[in-house]
């Protein structure tokens, strides 16, 4: 189990903002070592082992995304899913035209991100509760569009394999596959890293704390919130290309809540840094998917003690890393 | 003359029937000191909400450097330099004192990955102009309440406004810090327009050039300080000086049936993360009496508060009696059950609940023999019995205060601890606060005040306890310092050394 647990694929770097317990060259020591085996597992686990691992970092990019909104503009959406499925449905149109991985990646994240911009026009209204809901009726609507229009209907549409780099021929067996899933993850990873350095995030953090402070200091704090929004959607609809790249396959139901409640539950359980999201979503479906069979299709009551036990838990203790505890107002 | 930087004209506010702002007009120039003065419930606040954006008007006209501004949104009267502090702090709590003002400097690029030298510059200059230089790095939540306060402020000035406007810029600040205060506004530079609503006369009158006077929304009058303290209106709605003052201590030297002391706390040690706010603190409180403990801000007053009333951890071997029963080991909760009463500072109303429901929600518990007049304790406060159907944001400050004591004193407490009562209240309602607390000590409940207004702490308590770096230096009673009034002042005003870390 600690194989595909330890690694944590995003750069040590997002956790340095906000840690006080380990120097740096430990931290970036138990980065390294991470990393090192997140690159070498095809060559330590089965090929099951491999593609459940590859299905982790997806969620794991959809975590970072609910966590741009959760963690740092303070509102907890449960619709992410919705973005993804837009972004993998995307990746699998333009697959007719071409399998070239990354710019199926470049295309789901445009697309997650207008459809972000044009729904988060309604949700950045909302605020706590209220945008929970909104962001959830959204996801839900999305889910009956693709059923009622999206190709394939209910059924879903499958893509062939995608392909790393022009020359390159098209990516089977699992452990490439992950190999591609991997970097592009450490690729998303460094630009979220970017992301929440910048001022702009120190602002969405002034926004989730305290609103009228931010607009008294001349800031147009919904403007802001849509851009984190489109960010969010840009994010998940990355996810999207890269659950094409997995699975060759998409369907509405993948825009189903309970992927959203994942999403949200990975970034909560990360309690406000990108890494614990990351931790969380790798850890959420270990206990789904990987757990399940072994403990003999146990992986529901898993997941249900896992939440518990997480909610229970200081969070401090279990993230080893992470010392804040958000004031969250939802 | 130039034309105003600031020019209301006839602006109200009503909510429903009610005007809180009721067509009032004001001209504010370049470089203008102008105070708003008033009872609690005037309109002051809601008036500086209405020019900074926050609030819309519902009539008249806000023209601010040529525009007519009533209905631009609050961020961009803010780029056009209004800036403005709060009636409480209100800072992003968990981010620290730095980038809270880092939040305001203007002229920084959204995608700055590191704030620019020129920034954090502008950020340290801000603090540095409030004395929070050495907390830069804490957190918002970290610091001590006038900290807060100061930080507020600080956040204001690094937006580099052209009109300042200050909501009760003094409250809950020390004698000291509300010197240091008035210098430094008097010192900002000369093109800045400062708007300040605030109760303490002696400070509107250092500062300020000009006074307006509000009353139930309504302008009474305009005037220098000192045209404005001899105004006879002034002085009967503001002042309170034709009501009678409060009981003379003689008349309190016969109710207090002095028995054993109710509370008791003995050797109580408290923390913020390793760094001792309290040590050793020992306290009586009877029955019957007023109990102060005055003391710069910072000095662990609200801690002390918090740590016997169960929201603050205390360290191992702190001991808390109420009638000999000890309280260490219970929570929050089963304090109050046992009959602590607890008035917050910032007084923590619920904010969706009306007057009328606050005052349903707490009883005393079954297993306690004391009973509670509910009409009795209403009599007390005859202001909330009008705004029964009101939510605490339409409460003045002072109904807040009175609301936040009466929900108190309806679980029918033997010890009550009240925090800085007094902070944001007109002096005519200190007036009443006081003999309020009074009269709640010769019913024989046990007060135990933490207060910043030693006026007020002179005037109620028969015991003063002063709280510095950490412990109690002194404990005195209020008749000795009626000899020897300046037996206070050095702890409470000169700094000894540098403030403790709270």
């Amino acid at each position: 189990m600690t194989t595909t647990l330890t690694p944590t694929p995003v750069p040590t770097g997002t956790s340095t903002r906000r840690c006080g317990r380990l120097p740096s060259w430990g931290l970036s020591a138990v980065g390294a070592l991470g990393l090192a085996a997140a690159g070498a597992l095809p060559w330590l686990v089965n090929a099951y082992v491999i593609s459940l691992a590859a299905t982790a970092l997806v969620m794991a990019v959809l975590a970072m995304s609910a966590q741009l909104l959760v963690g740092w503009a303070g509102l907890a959406p449960l619709g992410q899913a919705a973005y993804l499925v837009v972004g993998a449905y995307t990746a699998a149109s333009i697959a007719t035209a071409t399998s070239l991985g990354p710019l199926q990646l470049l295309a789901a994240t445009a697309a997650g991100a207008v459809a972000a911009a044009v729904t988060g026009l309604l949700a950045v209204r909302a605020r706590g509760t209220t945008f929970l809901m909104v962001t959830f009726g959204l996801g839900e609507l999305v889910h009956a569009a693709a059923n009622q229009w999206a190709p394939g209907g209910s059924e879903g549409v499958h893509a062939p394999p995608v392909v790393a780099l022009p020359g390159l021929p098209p990516m089977v067996r699992p452990g490439w596959v992950y190999l591609y899933v991997l970097a592009c993850t450490l690729v998303i990873g460094v630009a979220v890293a970017i992301l929440v350095r910048t001022r702009f995030a120190l602002l969405l953090r002034g926004i989730a704390a305290h609103e009228p402070r931010v607009q008294a200091a001349g800031h147009h704090t919904g403007w802001m919130l849509l851009a984190a929004y489109t960010l969010a959607g840009g994010i998940a609809g990355a996810a999207g290309a890269l659950a094409i790249a997995v699975t060759r396959y998409v369907s509405p139901a993948d825009a189903a809540m309970g992927i959203s409640a994942l999403a949200l539950a990975a970034a909560l359980i990360g309690s406000g840094s990108m890494t614990g999201a990351c931790a969380g979503a790798i850890l959420l479906v270990a206990a789904r998917d990987w757990a399940s069979g072994l403990l003999g299709g146990h992986g529901p009551t898993l997941l249900g003690l896992a939440f518990l036990l997480l909610a229970y838990l200081p969070r401090h203790r279990l993230a080893g890393l992470t010392t804040r505890f958000p004031r969250r107002r939802t | 003359m130039s034309s105003p930087l600031l020019r209301l004209e006839a602006v109200s506010r009503s909510y429903g029937a009610r005007h809180a702002v009721d067509e009032v007009s004001l001209d504010l120039h370049s470089g203008a000191r102008h105070a708003i003065i008033g009872p609690n419930g005037a309109g002051k606040s809601t008036l500086l909400h209405l020019i900074a954006g926050s609030l819309r008007p519902t009539g008249g006209r806000i023209h601010y450097a040529g525009h007519d501004i009533g209905r631009w949104p609050a961020h961009r009267r803010a780029r056009a330099g209004i800036a403005r502090t709060w009636q409480h702090p209100a800072l992003a709590r968990p981010l620290t004192a730095v980038q809270n003002v880092l939040l305001a400097v203007p002229g920084q690029r959204l995608t700055a990955i590191r704030p620019q030298p020129r920034a954090v510059a502008a950020a340290h200059t801000a603090l540095a102009q409030v004395g929070l230089t050495e907390l830069a790095e804490r957190t918002a939540a970290q610091l001590a309440y006038g900290d807060q306060r100061r930080l507020d402020i600080a956040v204001a000035l690094a937006a580099q406004p052209r009109l300042l406007l200050l909501d009760e810029p003094s409250a809950g600040l020390a004698t000291s810090e509300v010197t240091r205060l008035a210098g430094l506004i008097r010192t900002l530079p000369a093109d800045i327009a400062v708007l300040l609503v605030d109760h303490n006369l002696d400070f509107v009158s250092a500062v300020a050039n000009t006074v307006t006077v509000l009353h139930h929304g309504q302008h009474i009058t305009t005037g220098t300080p000192t045209e404005i303290r001899d105004h006879p209106d002034v002085r009967r709605v503001y002042l309170g000086t034709d009501t009678p003052t409060s009981p003379t201590p003689d008349s309190r030297a016969t109710t207090a049936a002095v028995g054993t002391p109710v509370l008791r706390v003995r050797n109580l040690q408290a923390g913020y993360t390793g760094a001792p706010v309290l040590t050793d603190i020992t306290l009586d409180v009877p029955a019957g009496q007023v109990t102060a403990v005055v003391g710069r801000n910072g000095a662990g007053k609200t801690t002390l508060i918090n740590t016997i009333a169960g929201l603050h951890p205390a360290q191992p071997g702190t001991e808390i009696l109420l009638h000999g029963q000890p309280l260490t080991g219970y929570d929050a909760r089963r304090r109050a059950r046992a009959g602590l009463g607890t008035v917050p500072q910032g007084r923590r109303l619920f904010a969706g609940l009306t007057v009328e429901e606050h005052l349903t929600l707490p009883r005393p518990h079954p297993t306690r023999s004391k009973t509670v007049d509910t009409r009795h304790v209403l009599d007390l406060f005859p202001a909330l019995a009008q705004r029964r159907h009101h939510q605490p944001h339409q409460l003045s400050g002072g109904e807040q205060q009175m609301l936040a004591l009466a929900r108190a004193l309806l679980a029918a407490p033997d010890a009550l601890l009240l925090d800085e009562p007094s902070e944001g209240l007109a002096p005519a309602v200190v007036g009443q606060l006081a003999t309020i607390i009074t009269s709640l000590a010769a019913t024989g409940t046990a007060v135990l005040l933490a207060e910043q207004n030693l006026a007020l702490a002179c005037q109620v308590a028969h015991d003063i306890a002063v709280l510095d770096r950490t412990r109690i230096v002194r404990h005195i009673t209020t008749a000795d310092i009626r000899e020897d009034p300046a037996e206070l002042h050095d702890p409470l005003t000169v700094p000894t050394t540098t403030p403790t870390p709270s």
